[in-house]
């Protein structure tokens, strides 16, 4: 039967073959679509937000045209970030909750490879996904400042530097949460705990009265992420925020991956 | 071919398998029984590597699991119906595990077709019957057409027909050279499917011996005559070790001796017979002695437990 009808070469385990069903797995479910589609809401829906004239005044300053549609395209970051979060910690959890887990490693033992093949699918959607909805919000917050004579070249770098590091941010954010979400296996767990290091740790490290807060302040991950693509916010060098950002990442799938090549599934 | 050597699995203080050491032969359906905790699912998840050994070893044609090139054509497992996403489509489940070994949607429609999911093949996961979910399953294990078949529990939630079907399935698989290991707790069904059983109680090797050996050593196996001097030929047949029981008249159940036996006792006394059938001790007779030391999770019926629990043990 199935041993004289297959005819079809047989064919390995292969880096390329993890990575085809790794994208095969993200668009066959529905919460990644769901997600990116509002990422890309949210982005293009802010910028137009805040382009809305308010009599003479707009929410940014205009002086500098390019530095100013430079933000606009990128201002929806610092809320699809949360949504992104989610998706990273999801697309792994979502794996041990149905069970998916034990069928994954069955296909791909050697662990690591699957872990590896979901962060490079999901760190380049993320990619590619911001960058085009920040070029949608670059496209209507320009639309809008037209009759104001505020006008900038996507290619000025003080407009394609932010786009392409706010989708930077969110691609190694996506990361981050993926390896949270698989050291905890728990989507609520995983969830709390990368909104939390996101959002909370930056506003309670700024209430703690100790000088030491302060100069742990901008290794926060919510605070190093941000500055390696806005480098006036920083006393650092861009790389070097950029650096800490990524040792965040590393340390999260690192982790990861140790629990995950140990634990039994 | 799977060969386990001194394989254990500890969780914390508690031994789920404990030194088992076995080979799966290719060419037969072998059958893998026991008791509800005596460690077979364990056992067949150290075997595809999703469970580590504690100490130990178990390969598949030589190497371990995860040491071949191709994992998914050299074994295909069901270990476990729902391992799968329950917001993906069966199809798109099937093709995700296949991608990841350059199998595509040729082969992909061809087990979808095998196991009878084209209807539902395109539906989400979730919704899918038991029954269902162990179709896809099955159809995840054949996906990369592996020389070797785990199958933990496949019939259950079948329909008479997907029972039947099973059990044909395997069978070919097997006839065509291929390893099969099955496990299942329907003991009616494993009898007409395997050939050789593996039995498992308390995480060790209670028997590992064909079907036939089993059966024939079972103290249950008893034949049954019908004689109009059956009283006459009941006194001639007597001995030690030898029960016979009469559930109507002119009618004799023996245990102790064989069909071949009697018949001779009957014609060298002239006794006539009327109907002389060897019976088989059930398999599940069979199970029943060899585990009834080694269950792990004794039920017990509300009001007569002593004495039936006696009975069994004496």
């Amino acid at each position: 039967m199935s041993a004289t009808t297959h005819t079809t070469p047989a064919s390995s385990l292969s880096a390329a073959g993890i990575l085809n069903s790794e994208w095969i797995k993200l668009r066959s479910v529905r919460s990644p679509a769901w997600s990116f589609a509002i990422a890309i809401l949210v982005t293009v829906g802010f910028a137009a937000l805040l382009s809305i004239p308010l009599g003479d005044e707009t929410v940014m300053d205009t002086s500098d045209a390019a530095a100013a549609l430079g933000n606009y395209a990128t201002i929806g970051v610092q809320f699809s970030q949360i949504v992104v979060a989610v998706l990273g910690v999801l697309v792994i959890t979502g794996e041990y909750s149905t069970g998916m887990i034990r069928s994954t490693l069955s296909a791909v033992p050697g662990r690591f490879g699957a872990l590896a093949g979901k962060g490079v699918v999901l760190f380049l959607t993320t990619f590619v996904v911001s960058v085009v909805a920040s070029i949608f919000a670059f496209g209507v917050s320009s639309a809008m400042f037209v009759s104001r004579d505020v006008s900038a070249s996507i290619l000025d770098e003080k407009v394609a530097l932010p786009i392409l590091g706010g989708a930077l941010y969110l691609a190694l954010l996506s990361l981050f949460a993926l390896g949270i979400g698989t050291i905890l296996r728990s989507g609520a767990g995983g969830i709390a705990t990368v909104l939390g290091v996101l959002l909370l740790l930056p506003v309670l490290i700024a209430f703690i009265p100790f000088e030491w807060a302060g100069e742990v302040a901008p290794f926060l991950f919510g605070n190093a992420g941000i500055a390696f693509w806005h480098p006036e916010s920083s006393d650092w060098e861009w790389w070097q925020n950029l650096l800490v950002t990524i040792g965040w990442v590393v340390a999260s799938l690192g982790i990861g991956a140790a629990l995950l090549r140990r634990r039994d599934a | 071919m799977i060969t386990a050597e001194g394989l254990v699995k500890r969780y914390g203080a508690k031994t789920a398998v404990n030194d088992i050491s076995f080979s799966v032969r290719p060419g037969i359906v072998t059958g893998f029984l026991g008791p509800n905790g005596a460690g077979k699912s364990t056992t067949m998840r150290m075997i595809v590597g999703l469970d580590r050994p504690t100490s130990g070893s178990v390969t598949v044609n030589g190497r371990p699991y995860a040491e071949h090139s191709a994992p998914l054509r050299e074994v295909g497992a069901l270990l476990d119906a729902k391992a799968v996403h329950t917001g993906r489509s069966a199809y798109n489940h099937l093709l995700a595990m296949g991608a990841t070994h350059g199998i595509g949607k040729a082969r992909v429609r061809e087990v979808i077709a095998m196991t009878g999911l084209e209807s539902v093949a395109s539906k989400r996961v979730g919704g899918f019957s038991l029954g269902m979910g162990q179709r896809l399953g099955i159809a995840a294990a054949l996906l990369g057409d592996p020389a070797t078949l785990i199958l933990d529990e496949p019939v259950n939630g079948l329909d008479p027909e997907g029972v039947l079907w099973v059990r044909n399935l395997v069978k070919q698989l097997a006839s065509e050279g291929r390893t099969v290991f099955l496990s299942s707790h329907l003991m009616s069904e494993m009898a007409v499917t395997a050939d050789h059983l593996i039995v498992l109680g308390r995480g060790r090797i209670i028997a590992d011996k064909p079907m036939a050996t089993i059966l024939a050593e079972a103290s249950g196996a008893s034949v049954l005559l019908r004689s109009p001097q059956a009283a006459h030929l009941a006194q001639l047949l007597a001995g030690p070790d030898i029960t016979i029981t009469s559930s109507e008249r002119e009618a004799l159940h023996v245990t102790g001796l064989t069909a071949v036996q009697i018949g001779e006792t009957a014609a060298r006394a002239g006794v006539v017979l009327h109907e002389l059938t060897p019976g088989n001790a059930s398999l599940e007779q069979a199970y029943m002695e060899l585990t009834q030391d080694d269950v792990e999770y004794h039920a017990t019926t509300a009001q007569p437990a002593a004495p039936l629990t006696e009975g069994v043990r004496r």
